[in-house]
């Protein structure tokens, strides 16, 4: 809300500058943005917490004020010039829906001159940003912004049978509201009626028939208070918010619709002459009891921590309405640790209904900064997430090989996310989505790595090795499931042109080799052919821990799917879930124990063998094993290649193969005979020849 | 070297050198020979030969005068001519080595200066991975409250309005969700519904449910909110919530927790002030500004000229909140806060959460 400077003054004889008032609301709650200046002296633009409506006229700021310079605060009290006719004559209030109104009050002012407002009131009111319209409803709008209580003025002749109806709406009935609008009304609004039709939406906007124009001649004014959550409602339903609806929803002051209407009567009869009949039409169903609120020094101590004294206590609360009275048995006694209060919810103040409320009450205004701070001891030891360790495990492996850490947004498009979506997956759909490409949470981690790709691809950057430790969503059973996966991706080259060395395009096998290398630190992956359909036929893998249940699926990303995304290149892609690795990354680092070093030299012996195709270095190796060397240590795989004086469907592939033996040194002889052994049983179950070059 | 030659052909005797003066004397003539022969410019020195003539083990100057002058000397003058050979042999060593190292030298000079180091040029790179900045984020914060004592615990993304808003004191109708407009989630079979979280604070909840105090926890995690993007707001973000509750935690504790993770986080110059505001499930709630860090509280574009920034939300449990989780609001007292920890991000290395989120590369790389 904007507040005028000049306005305050009017209600409370502050002499502190605009800046230092600014600084001094702020730190006690009034959070004030900026000063502007105006026409009408400096403007505070305070932002009002949602549970102050009181502070949504300048009467309650000032209030705020002089409490916190402990300066007066002026008594509002109008003074009419009432003519002998009785209001009582002019008009009927009935309320049909007393849940939804709790109090109405009407006035009528006779024979007034509707005109433009004189030049204070309209640069009061274009300095706090409200049109004006004309001095009647300037008026209302006026002490809307200094009482913070909204009004409504009718042009009186234009209600039918002299009688004010609060009910709710008709079906199907309709009004045209002052903004020209035609409004639908359903059942659940507050409505304001004369005897025949709609004239306003309760506490929201009134209606286009009976408002005050320059030819009106009698006004009556609406001074009420509606139910905060209807008013929230209709506004939401309508789409309509003003500032009369903001001030019912966060809950006005069914006392001060009383006042208000008085002030407002005094101020049109001020601008606009007239005569106000006497007395009002107040209906007044839902009175509040008085409420009685204890606040005691302990309680303070409790919450807060440290002490305020005795007469800053009562300064405070005195001030703001709350009328404190010690009741304790001590009263005598300042600073009394036993020392109790009875305070009295003022009328403005319906947020405060327990003693905490008054605790932040004293607090706020005793100042937060006298407060004193401090560390609390722990009591307990800090614990990391559960697979915290795993985690930073597997990211360190990740970003040694290269992969940069990416955080996906996992709100995307339903259509894309359908392209990884397993079948039988129910995904989590959003009911109120702001747009399509952001309808549904991602049913699997690689929505988010292609996008990443994409983005990268289309900006230039081709050589990529991404991955994400995220979440995958679905909806099982009618309950949300949330698993935590973790995506890599690599596309480009793996190793680029310099003056060291060559480049090298990144393929299955480095992905392959990766991925292992990440899998290790979780007791290592086993690899099988085929993976689901966004890989590409031929070019997929699936992955386990333990050889049975599938971890993941790795392999090249299917062309449809990269054409999906435009990608102009080929990627390589893998989605693992993440507790089975951090579970294995546990389960292995337990059973992990040192392997003595060998004492004795290993020897290594290359064998170049020629081979079918379709033999695969798994069959080899196990054939070589079979020879049963208890020295064998190692067999790796060292160049493979086609052609050349290889003759067609087969393939020559390098085998290394290495042995130690732990208590002694491997003679010459030892060796050869190892080699003829595993030589033999190559030819043997595999048909390989040994290669000679 | 003929001449000489002849001379360690023959022995002592028939030298004529029967005296320790005259054994010495030979042997200061041969070391004014040798040194003349290495006495010529280094590059037209043959080390090969030089060795070969004077340190070559079958015909060496050395070797032939243990053979004719030493084994053949009578008694008396054999201690004399041992010395004298072994200082000779020491000398022609020494200058033979040190003749040799600077050959080396000047070769090495020579080929350094066809073909020596270019520094400028880089060196072979091997690609190392980055942490996302937002994730480096967390653990920087994770780190200063872990070391206070609070563990981190994790919470569904996908919440019910329970935890999102009713036990935390945000009932239906409530104008506090008008600043949380929220996503709904369609899950069949569920009338009371899911939504995505607009906080991380109904860990609050779920840890209390679970737990009896003393609590004190952090919670990371991502979090949406129905707006329209900006470049300060996205509809996915990231929180650290904490909270902690006991039977002595008063304000004065939540001001020092708070002082002392910004002041861990920003640097310790930075100041913290609370500012009173209001949020349904704290109360007294407050706003948590810091002096600007990039100006030290004198006013700058950061700050908007007030020296101030505002950090996050903050605020002494409402003991209303107690009432959904069986914890008795006259014993108990906390204080729980809510880190925009994109923010943090921002307000410390500057971009924008649009960034964050598109993981160009060329961003990821800046934060290694």
């Amino acid at each position: 809300m904007k507040v005028l400077y000049n306005w305050l003054k009017e209600f409370v004889p502050v002499t502190a500058t605009p800046a230092e008032v600014r600084l001094r609301l702020s730190l006690s709650g009034t959070a004030v943005d900026a000063i502007e200046e105006s026409p009408a002296g400096p403007v505070l633009d305070a932002e009002i917490t949602i549970n102050r409506p009181d502070c949504l006229g300048h009467f309650g700021i000032a209030r705020e004020v002089a409490a916190l310079y402990g300066l007066p605060l002026k008594t509002i009290k109008p003074k009419l010039k009432e003519s002998n006719e009785k209001v009582d004559t002019a008009i009927r209030v009935e309320i049909e829906a007393p849940d939804l109104c709790a109090r109405f009050t009407a006035r009528v002012i006779r024979s007034v001159k509707v005109g433009p407002s004189p030049d204070w009131l309209r640069e009061r009111l274009v300095a706090l940003g409200q049109n004006s319209i004309n001095n009647v409803v300037d008026a209302t709008n006026c002490v809307m912004f200094e009482l913070g209580h909204p009004l409504h003025a009718f042009d009186y002749d234009t209600l039918q049978e002299k009688r004010i109806v609060v009910r709710r709406p008709r079906p199907g009935e309709k009004l045209r509201t002052l903004d020209g609008m035609e409004r639908a009304l359903t059942k659940d609004m507050c409505l304001i009626a004369d005897g025949k039709r709609a004239v306003s939406i309760a506490g929201i906007m009134g209606g286009a028939e009976t408002e005050i124009g320059f030819s009106s001649k009698n006004v009556l004014v609406e001074c009420a208070w509606f139910d905060p959550i209807a008013i929230r409602r209709a506004s939401k339903a309508l789409g309509l918010r003003s500032e009369a609806s903001t001030r019912f929803e966060r809950g006005a002051e069914t006392e001060m619709a009383e006042l208000a209407s008085r002030r407002c009567a005094e101020l049109i009869q001020q601008l606009a002459g007239g005569e106000i009949l006497a007395g009002v039409a107040d209906v007044y169903p839902g009175r509040e009891l008085e409420q009685k609120i204890e606040f005691s020094r302990q309680e303070l101590l409790r919450v807060m921590g440290a002490d305020v004294p005795d007469k800053e206590i009562e300064a405070i609360l005195g001030a703001l309405g709350f009328h404190p009275t010690r009741v304790d048995a001590n009263r005598g006694a300042a600073g009394s640790l036993v020392a109790r209060w009875e305070c009295r919810r003022p009328s403005w103040r319906r947020d405060v209904t327990r003693e905490i409320d008054l605790v932040e009450e004293v607090a706020r205004l005793h100042g937060f900064d006298k407060f004193p701070a401090r560390l609390p001891p722990a009591k307990q030891p800090a614990a990391r997430l559960p697979h915290a360790e795993a985690e930073d495990r597997l990211r360190e492996r990740l970003v040694a090989l290269g992969y940069q850490e990416i955080l996906a947004i996992p709100l995307v498009d339903s259509e894309q996310d359908a392209l990884f979506r397993a079948e039988g997956i129910s995904p989590a759909k959003i009911v109120n989505p702001l747009s399509e490409d952001a309808s549904v949470m991602r049913s699997s981690g690689m929505i988010g790595m292609v996008q990443a790709l994409e983005w990268n691809l289309n900006h230039g950057e081709r050589n990529l090795r991404l991955f994400e430790i995220g979440k995958r969503y679905e909806i099982r059973g009618g309950k949300p499931a949330e698993t935590r996966v973790l995506t890599m991706g690599g596309t480009g080259l793996a190793r680029e042109k310099s003056v060291h060395e060559m480049a090298r395009e990144f393929g299955f096998a480095d992905l392959q080799g990766d991925l292992d290398r990440v899998g290790e630190i979780a007791g290592g992956l086993r690899w099988q052919l085929g993976g689901p359909g966004w890989l590409q036929a031929g070019r997929a893998a699936t992955v386990s821990l333990t050889g049975k249940d599938a971890i993941g699926a790795a392999g090249q990303l299917a062309r449809r799917v990269a054409e999906a995304f435009k990608l102009r290149q080929d990627a390589y892609v893998a989605e693992l879930l993440l507790e089975p690795l951090c579970d294995g990354y546990y389960a292995s680092r337990a059973a992990r124990h040192f392997v003595l070093l060998p004492r004795f030299p290993a020897v290594e012996r290359d064998f170049s063998l020629v081979l079918a195709d379709g033999t695969t270095f798994a069959q080899v190796a196990e054939t070589i094993r079979s020879a049963s060397i208890a020295e064998l240590t190692r067999i790796e795989p060292v160049d493979l290649f086609r052609g050349g004086t290889i003759p067609p469907g087969k393939h020559s592939l390098l085998v290394r193969a290495t042995f130690v033996n732990p208590q002694a040194t491997l003679t010459e002889a030892q060796v050869s005979s190892f080699s003829a052994r595993i030589v033999a049983a190559l030819e043997q179950k595999l048909g390989a020849a040994l290669r000679t070059s | 070297m003929n001449e000489k030659n002849s001379k360690v052909d023959r022995t002592l005797a028939q030298l004529g050198a029967a005296t320790p003066g005259a054994v010495a004397r030979l042997f200061t003539d041969l070391r004014a020979e040798f040194d003349k022969d290495v006495a010529q410019d280094i590059d037209a020195i043959d080390v090969g030969i030089t060795h070969l003539n004077w340190l070559g083990r079958k015909s060496g100057v050395i070797s032939k005068l243990t053979d004719n002058w030493l084994k053949t000397a009578p008694l008396e003058l054999r201690p004399v001519v041992g010395q004298n050979l072994n200082a000779l042999r020491a000398h022609i060593e020494g200058e033979v080595e040190r003749i040799k190292a600077a050959k080396e030298a000047a070769e090495e000079q020579a080929a350094l200066a066809r073909a020596g180091l270019d520094l400028s040029l880089p060196g072979v790179e091997r690609v190392i991975g980055t942490r996302h900045l937002v994730r480096q984020t967390f653990e920087e914060l994770e780190r200063i409250f872990l070391s206070i004592g609070f563990s981190i615990v994790e919470g569904p993304e996908i919440e019910t309005p329970y935890y999102n808003f009713e036990a935390l004191n945000i009932p239906e109708h409530h104008p506090a969700r008008d600043n949380m407009d929220t996503f709904y989630i369609d899950a069949p079979g569920s009338p009371r519904g899911f939504l995505l979280r607009t906080h991380t604070s109904p860990m609050q909840i779920r840890t209390m449910e679970k737990q009896k105090p003393p609590v004190r926890i952090v919670v990371p995690g991502k979090v949406y909110r129905r707006d329209n993007p900006d470049a300060t707001h996205g509809y996915m973000f990231h929180q650290l919530e904490g909270l902690a509750v006991d039977t002595d935690i008063t304000f004065c504790d939540f001001k020092g927790t708070v002082d002392y993770f910004i002041r861990s986080f920003f640097g310790p110059k930075v100041k913290t002030r609370l500012r009173p505001s209001y949020f349904p499930f704290t109360e007294p709630s407050a706003e948590v500004d810091a002096t600007c860090h990039v100006c030290g509280g004198s006013g700058c574009r950061v700050c908007k000229n007030s020296g101030w920034i505002e950090m996050f939300g903050a605020g002494m449990v409402n003991p209303a909140v107690y009432g959904f989780v069986d914890y008795d609001p006259k014993r108990l007292s906390g204080f729980a806060f809510g880190i925009g920890v994109d923010r943090f991000a921002m307000l410390k290395y500057g971009s924008d959460i649009q960034t964050f989120f598109q993981n160009d590369v060329r961003f990821l790389r800046q934060f290694p």
